[in-house]
């Protein structure tokens, strides 16, 4: 019982990780219809940079926190500019595989910069997990649910509350009538893409610290698990991308615990594959082309 | 040649099966992420039968390709209605699935000796055949590039029927090709069993070529790579995916001038060349315009 309270709690701050991912991914999305699979390797630069600064200048936390979000935006925006301002108009499969061609050159940027397998990255926390009636609780993990919670309120506030907010829904909706509002489509574009990107590197600067080390994984894992959590909460919804999250986390951690790591991931890509299959509303509904 | 040149040439014809693959669900209208699960169900098919089982390499290079249709029509009957991103996210899903299932594989078999067979992630060991029959690398490759020119005599051939052109037709407009009488979902399982049965062949190949394959060979990497390259190449016409392969593998990784920037020299002119031309290199319009040309 208390076993099955523990996986349950691990499962939902693995998920919260998951969400964060997610809501950038399904913000990308949501606005430009388009997948983004450097999205993971921008992430995964943002870390290497944060943690090259670790290495040379012994940087403090904060101030990692302050690079990988930067560098993260900075490599996002690289792949707006390269993959999808361009493709605007045409093909989706070009700016996806355009997105994926980035995807190699971050990747191998970043291994070029830290040859390593695995480099250490300081720990967001470096007491011990907190206790209660028997169940651990780490604090790491507590800071990635509220993270995700609070980027999650924070983005529901941008885009129904503030000016910026209704620009994007406008650009959504009716992009032609946005542009003779005078809206620019382009900028609205590129500035939700920094956004998504921002919230990506928060993510991942937040499961370095909390797993205390990078690898050159990182990029592919940040990519699959984001898309992952998104396709099952449903595309290009925000609450959907929590729920999603959530929900791979509880399904990982408890097929984990009963079945081991092999049977957590192909549990998860059948559940995802079964889904699709049956073709549920909420993930079939958005048009995605 | 030497050894080096004769690898990089037997490469280029292996993945340039997977490329194909990739190319004719993309002419048909579905971008698949999974085509590496079939070049996958080919090499360890292939491998099964012939180092295991003692079969001859063409016999077990058939029954693999038998298996790798099938294994894809079974992928495609619940999926190939789905549209777009959400056919490629269910082929991602399957071909994730089927690489953790050969993790999974321990399935050997005592042959002369020595416990043959695919021993989950330590891989497969001991696809010999090649070797064992004394076929040099010069011989296998001309073995690899004839068979591929027989596929790309069955495109070419394909491309100028009828047949080739309700395949356009439906990757164009779905619902248009349905209303003028077109069996959709005929034309696309049997384009969906014709995809799996080339992968799988290039699969075969390239376990014979390696005498080793585990199953981190068929990961993600793999499938985006053919994606790209068939979308490199140009989606005009089946000599695109080709030069695709050739422009990564033979002009990149074989030239060796770019060691250790190749991807970030790759990964930009991709993109750049995607700009520049989202269809491809030899995209339907160049190729309308050549036809012209030198018709």
């Amino acid at each position: 019982m208390i076993d099955l309270a523990q996986n349950t709690l691990d499962g939902l701050f693995l998920g919260s990780s998951y969400a964060l991912l997610a809501l950038g991914f399904t913000l990308i999305f949501g606005v430009l219809r388009r997948v983004n699979l450097s999205y993971g390797p921008a992430i995964m630069l943002g870390c290497y940079a944060a943690t090259w600064a670790h290495l040379s200048f012994g940087a403090g936390l904060l101030a990692l926190a302050a690079i990988a979000v930067l560098c993260t935006t900075l490599a996002g925006a690289y792949v707006e500019r390269l993959c999808f301002a361009p493709h605007r108009q045409s093909s989706a499969i070009a700016a996806m595989v355009a997105s994926f061609a980035l995807w190699m050159q971050l990747e191998e940027l970043a291994t070029l910069a830290l040859p390593r397998h695995i480099y250490d990255f300081p720990p967001l926390y470096a007491g011990a997990p907190l206790d209660f009636w028997g169940l651990s609780l780490r604090v790491e993990s507590l800071v990635m649910l509220g993270a995700a919670i609070a980027v999650c309120a924070l983005l529901w506030w941008i885009l129904y509350r503030a000016r910026f907010g209704i620009a994007v829904r406008a650009v959504i909706d009716q992009p032609n009538a946005a542009q003779l509002a005078g809206i620019s489509v382009p900028r609205t574009f590129m500035l939700t893409f920094a956004m998504a990107s921002a919230i990506g590197g928060l993510a991942g600067f937040l499961i370095a610290a909390s797993h205390e080390q990078v690898t050159p994984m990182l990029g592919m894992w940040s990519t699959l698990k984001g898309l992952l959590a998104m396709m099952l909460g449903g595309l290009g919804s925000l609450p959907g991308a929590v729920a999603g999250g959530l929900a791979l986390g509880l399904l990982e951690a408890h097929s984990q615990w009963f079945l081991g790591p092999q049977a957590r991931d192909l549990i998860a890509y059948a559940l995802l594959f079964l889904l699709l299959a049956a073709r549920v509303p909420w993930m079939t509904t958005r048009s995605a082309s | 040649m030497d050894d080096y040149a004769i690898g990089v040439l037997t490469n280029i014809g292996l993945v340039s099966f997977l490329a194909l693959s990739a190319y004719l669900l993309l002419v048909a209208g579905e971008m698949s992420f999974g085509q590496q699960a079939f070049f996958g169900v080919g090499a360890y098919a292939g491998g099964i039968l012939t180092a295991m089982y003692g079969w001859p390499l063409p016999l077990a290079a058939l029954a693999a390709m038998t298996l790798g249709a099938l294994a894809q029509l079974l992928v495609g009957l619940p999926t190939l209605r789905l549209r777009g991103l959400y056919f490629a996210m269910a082929t991602l899903a399957s071909a994730e699935m089927m690489r953790i299932l050969f993790e999974l594989l321990h399935f050997q078999r005592v042959v002369d000796g020595d416990a043959v067979g695919p021993d989950g992630t330590q891989g497969f060991r001991g696809i010999r055949w090649v070797f064992e029959h004394g076929v040099e690398p010069i011989e296998y490759l001309a073995i690899v590039y004839a068979l591929l020119a027989l596929a790309l005599a069955g495109f070419l051939r394909l491309e100028r029927s009828r047949l080739g052109a309700t395949l356009r037709g439906v990757g164009e407009d779905a619902e248009l090709a349905a209303v003028l009488g077109v069996d959709v979902t005929r034309c696309k399982l049997g384009v969906a069993a014709a995809a799996g049965a080339l992968a799988a062949l290039g699969g075969v190949l390239f376990a014979h070529h390696n005498t080793y394959v585990e199953p981190r060979n068929f990961d993600i990497m793999l499938g985006v790579h053919s994606l790209a390259y068939a979308l490199i190449g140009g989606l005009g016409t089946a000599l695109g995916p080709l030069l695709g392969v050739v422009l990564d593998i033979g002009a990149l990784e074989g030239s060796r001038v770019f060691q250790g920037y190749r991807m970030i020299v790759f990964g930009g002119l991709v993109a750049l060349l995607l700009v520049w031309r989202p269809r491809g290199l030899l995209d339907e319009r160049t190729v309308q315009w050549l036809k012209q040309r030198f018709s």
